[in-house]
């Protein structure tokens, strides 16, 4: 019997064979089986078992983000495909409670008929589940005006070493009481526990949405023209992307940059008039359904062949880092933060791209996390920068608190946590 | 005394009080002459005249002066001193301005107080990353003054920024009326310098946005200085809104005010503020600072849009609107920015106001989702009925964040009493509907025997666990937040303050 059947018949025996079956598609990279548990009890069940047996398990959404990062897979994936109930949803309060396996997507579908929305746009809202949104701290263009993930969580509920359902946080939009575990759990990459439930603070959903495009001739243009523009609005996003994504998203093959604004007619109106006198007669403004479209395409942009990386430096030392790197992006000029496409696809290379970009970031005391690489160098790779020492020492303690076992999602988060 | 996490009626019982013998007996002269070698004689205090001073913040309850007060210049000075301590076996607790109105800088089991006073330098503005590092003794409103030349300001604006220090917000995630919109202190923290208890220095974060593995400045954010000191921050600064529209709204009594916050909140129109006032404290701020508020109201909303002028007039309808669908008797739009800023500091000095109505008094911090801000205020105001005290309420209504003020007469045995019980009440009825403890004052030492009625001792131990990430022998700010067996001292009388 190997270890996946064994594990397989103790799941089995504490939810029930139905609930358990093989992994599939992008999951096979993350996990050898997975468990479909209902409630946050099953879960502790499941976690008590793989601490006693030193299985690793890791929770997955639709396996997109450690599908991509994970050296080999673990012994058991939780899938949270059955617990995407929303829990509790007062319109007026502007707050949402929700288990952690429902997408942003299927969110937006309850909170949009009262004008509401979760103001989280990673790739694929449909496919984003709200837990891996959290715990990967995944973002689109609207962080520069709503923020990610870590602003608008004000709940947290998780299952813990020991089985123990964890609560931190509460459901009121200000909040001091305790310590603050949603940050704990945000961008912890699954690594302390599976998170089971959240609760969201909720923003209105603007009347009127546009965009404006501007074909640049050189990246410099593009950032030059980002800068002023930044400073003479708010944006809802701002970005610049190079030539291939530009053209994936169905523009022309150029540095082009995106400014989305958003608002009430009179607001627009403004925006609109402002946009235009900073960026010149070359600007062209998309309205109601091609303004969401090519917002929907900007924030869905698929990756492309090759390496994919996350970039995140102080925001006015991005444009240096990306003008000089000479790889294919999507930057979020605003913030500091850009997706880096280097269309190498041979894995030494792609090794040696990684490294050299790494250390381009460090020197502008920025970060930078490999989203995906050739499955065959995963073994190699280091997905995660290392923080400084201090801290790591610190990161460290904390797994070790939180994971005393060693069980959840090992092997997989910065210098090998 | 043994202590059961269980019971929600546990008093804060202290042993702190004997502390003090064990605590003299570690601060000796060898110590002084040590951590007088770092911080230069200076920047020290020993002498109790002085100390005493320093022996509460603005929770006044307790009072419990320290042995010695450290105030180091640098986070090398930091260093050396926590050092010197750990090496003895001395805790400490840290000091920002000593605002805060929990109990968080009282020494409980803390000889040594650190003080970050001469720690105020802003380092750097840097308009283009739009961020600002200064060290934590830096007082809050500084950091907007600093930044207003590059048209930005730092947005947590707690009423007593005049006075406290960038450190204790960091430590409390301190809110203030603007934080409505624009976040409280978390949201606008990126990068943290931090001494750990034992001397060591970590930098936590930076100026970029995403982050190297654990949210460590998160974790340190709102930990009451219980994970060591904190002597530099980076910030992040906002634009300063292009305009301005400040409404003073009054309401008949206070439900029809919360009815107009709800529609407010749910119009799709986010204020940069919405500030209630009910009609005590209007009669107490009206007669201290004469701002023209009318005599006549049940209650009073300040709501304040910001954002682009072109598109104020509009929702500045709206809000007139709704306001008075709501059953408002008058709406008055600011005139200039000198009536604004009056009204502003009729909100920001309220507290000190209400010092005029009554020997003493006391103010809660609780939090209610915003739709149950009426029933919120029915229990306050049965809870003043039942108990025989008048209860004053100005509060951050947007956020649902309750400050009722109970007024009291500590020389009367009965309303002290009632007074703790009333601020208990109101809290117990906050949670029961599903709202919280505290919205920004934190727990500190006033709230840990409240804290079961929020989290399971499940909870409580995972934050535990975390502070000991941090701090396992726990010397940083001893015997806070968590009930334990260590924090207890028996609550004698209800929370004062001393305005400032
Ligand atoms: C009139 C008045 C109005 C107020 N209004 C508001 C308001 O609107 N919103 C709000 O949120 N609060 C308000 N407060 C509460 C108080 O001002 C805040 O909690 C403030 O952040 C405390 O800052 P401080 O510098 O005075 O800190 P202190 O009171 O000195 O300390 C507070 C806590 O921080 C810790 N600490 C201080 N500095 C450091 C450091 N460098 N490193 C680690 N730990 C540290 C201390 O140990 C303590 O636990 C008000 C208080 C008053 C008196």
């Amino acid at each position: 019997m190997t270890i996946s059947t064994e594990i397989a018949h103790r799941v089995e025996s504490l939810i029930g064979r139905d609930r358990v079956r093989a992994p599939s598609g992008r999951e096979t990279r993350a996990a050898q089986l997975i468990a479909e548990p209902e409630t946050q009890e099953e879960i502790g069940e499941i976690v008590r078992m793989c601490e006693a047996n030193r299985s690793s398990i890791v929770a997955i959404g639709s396996a997109r983000t450690l599908g991509a990062i994970r050296r080999a897979p673990a012994d058991l994936g939780i899938s949270l495909a059955r617990m995407t109930r929303v829990i509790a949803y007062e319109p007026a309060d502007m707050t949402v409670a929700v288990q952690a396996g429902i997408t942003i997507g299927e969110l937006n579908a309850v909170t949009s008929p009262s004008g509401q929305r979760v103001a989280l746009d990673p790739l694929n809202p449909g496919l984003a589940t709200i837990g891996a949104t959290i715990a990967a701290h995944h973002a689109g263009p609207l962080r520069l005006s709503e923020g990610t993930a870590r602003d608008l969580l004000i709940g947290i509920g998780f299952v813990g070493h020991d089985g123990r359902a964890v609560r931190g946080g509460g459901r009121v939009v200000k909040n001091v009481a305790g310590y603050d575990l949603m940050k704990v759990m945000g961008g912890s990459f699954g690594t302390l526990g599976i998170i089971t439930e959240a609760v969201l603070k909720l923003r209105p959903v603007p009347a009127v949405y546009a965009i404006a495009t501007k074909e640049c001739t050189s990246a410099s243009d593009a950032f030059a023209d980002a800068a002023a523009l930044n400073d003479a609005a708010p944006l809802a996003h701002l970005e610049v992307t190079s030539p291939a994504p530009s053209e994936a998203i169905g523009l022309a093959p150029k540095f082009t940059l995106l400014a989305g604004i958003s608002g009430t007619a009179t607001e627009i109106e403004y925006l609109r008039e402002t946009v235009a006198k900073t960026l010149g007669a070359a600007c062209q403004f998309h309205a109601r359904d091609s303004a969401d479209q090519l917002y929907a395409r900007l924030r869905d942009l698929e990756s492309f062949e090759g390496l994919v990386a996350q970039v995140a430096t102080p925001p006015s030392a991005l444009a240096a880092f990306l003008i000089e790197g000479g790889v294919e992006f999507r930057a979020h000029a605003g913030c500091g933060v850009a997706q880096l496409y280097s269309r190498e696809l041979s894995p030494e290379r792609q090794l040696e791209t990684a490294k050299i970009m790494r250390l381009r970031a460090r020197a502008c005391d920025g970060y930078l996390r490999v989203l995906r690489a050739d499955p065959e160098i995963a073994g190699e790779m280091d997905f995660f920068d290392t923080p400084s020492s201090g801290a790591l020492t610190l990161m460290r303690r904390m797994k070790g608190a939180f994971d005393p076992n060693g069980i959840f999602n090992p092997g997989c988060f910065v210098d090998g946590i | 005394m043994r202590h059961d996490m269980q019971s929600p009626r546990r008093m804060i019982e202290s042993s702190f009080m004997d502390a003090g013998a064990d605590g003299s007996a570690q601060v000796d002269k060898e110590l002084i002459a040590a951590l007088g070698k770092i911080v230069g004689d200076g920047g020290l205090v020993s002498r109790l005249s002085e100390l005493k001073v320093y022996e509460c913040d603005g929770w006044t309850i307790e009072k419990s002066a320290p042995d010695l007060i450290v105030m180091p210049r640098s986070t090398e000075q930091t260093s050396a001193v926590l050092r010197t301590l750990w090496d003895r076996g001395i805790a400490f607790v840290p000091r920002g301005a000593g605002t805060g109105l929990s109990g968080g800088a009282l020494p409980v089991n803390a000889p040594v107080m650190i003080c970050t006073s001469r720690m105020n330098r802003i380092i750097a503005v840097d308009s283009a990353d739009r961020r600002a590092v200064v060290e934590s003794g830096v007082v809050n409103l500084r950091v907007s003054d600093a930044a207003r030349e590059h048209g930005l300001f730092y947005a947590p604006d707690p009423s007593s920024q005049q006075a406290c220090t960038i450190g204790g917000n960091i430590a409390e995630n301190s809110g203030g009326p603007h934080t409505l919109k624009y976040g409280v202190t978390t949201n606008h923290v990126l990068g943290i310098t931090l001494v750990l208890p034992d001397g060591e220095i970590v930098e936590l974060g930076g100026a970029a946005e995403e982050l190297c593995g654990y949210d460590l400045v998160g974790a340190v954010v709102g930990a009451e200085g219980t994970v060591g000191i904190v002597t530099r921050a980076i910030l992040r600064l906002i634009r300063t809104p292009q305009a301005h529209r400040t409404f003073l709204v009054t309401f008949e009594d206070v439900e029809s005010a919360t009815r107009a916050v709800s529609a407010i909140i749910a119009s799709g129109i986010v204020p940069g503020a919405i500030e209630m006032m009910d009609q005590l404290i209007v009669h107490a701020v009206e007669d201290a600072f004469h701002v023209g508020l009318p005599a006549s109201a049940g209650a009073v909303l300040i709501v304040e849009l910001d954002g682009l002028a072109a598109a104020l007039d509009d929702q500045a309808r709206t809000i007139a609107a709704i306001a008075r669908g709501a059953g408002a008797t008058e709406v008055r739009l600011a005139a200039s920015d000198a009536e604004r800023g009056a009204l502003w500091k009729a909100r920001k000095r309220a507290f000190g106001a209400v010092g005029r109505l009554a020997p003493n008094y006391a103010t809660q911090d609780g939090v209610v989702p915003r739709t149950r801000l009426p029933d919120i205020l029915r229990v306050i105001n049965e809870v003043s009925g039942k108990y025989q005290l008048a209860i004053g309420n100005v509060f951050h209504a947007g956020d649902g964040n309750i400050h009722p003020i109970i007024l009291y007469d500590e020389r009367i045995p009965e309303q002290v009493r009632g007074a703790i019980d009333a601020g208990r009440e109101i809290l117990a009825a906050c949670v029961a509907m599903g709202g919280s403890l505290t919205g920004e004052h934190g727990i500190g030492v006033e709230k840990q025997g409240e804290m079961p009625l929020l989290f399971s001792p499940g909870d409580l131990i995972a934050m535990a666990e975390l502070r000991h990430v941090f701090d396992p022998a726990e010397r940083s700010n001893p015997n806070k937040i968590i009930p334990s067996a260590g924090s207890c001292v028996e609550v004698a009388a209800p929370h004062r303050q001393v305005p400032i």
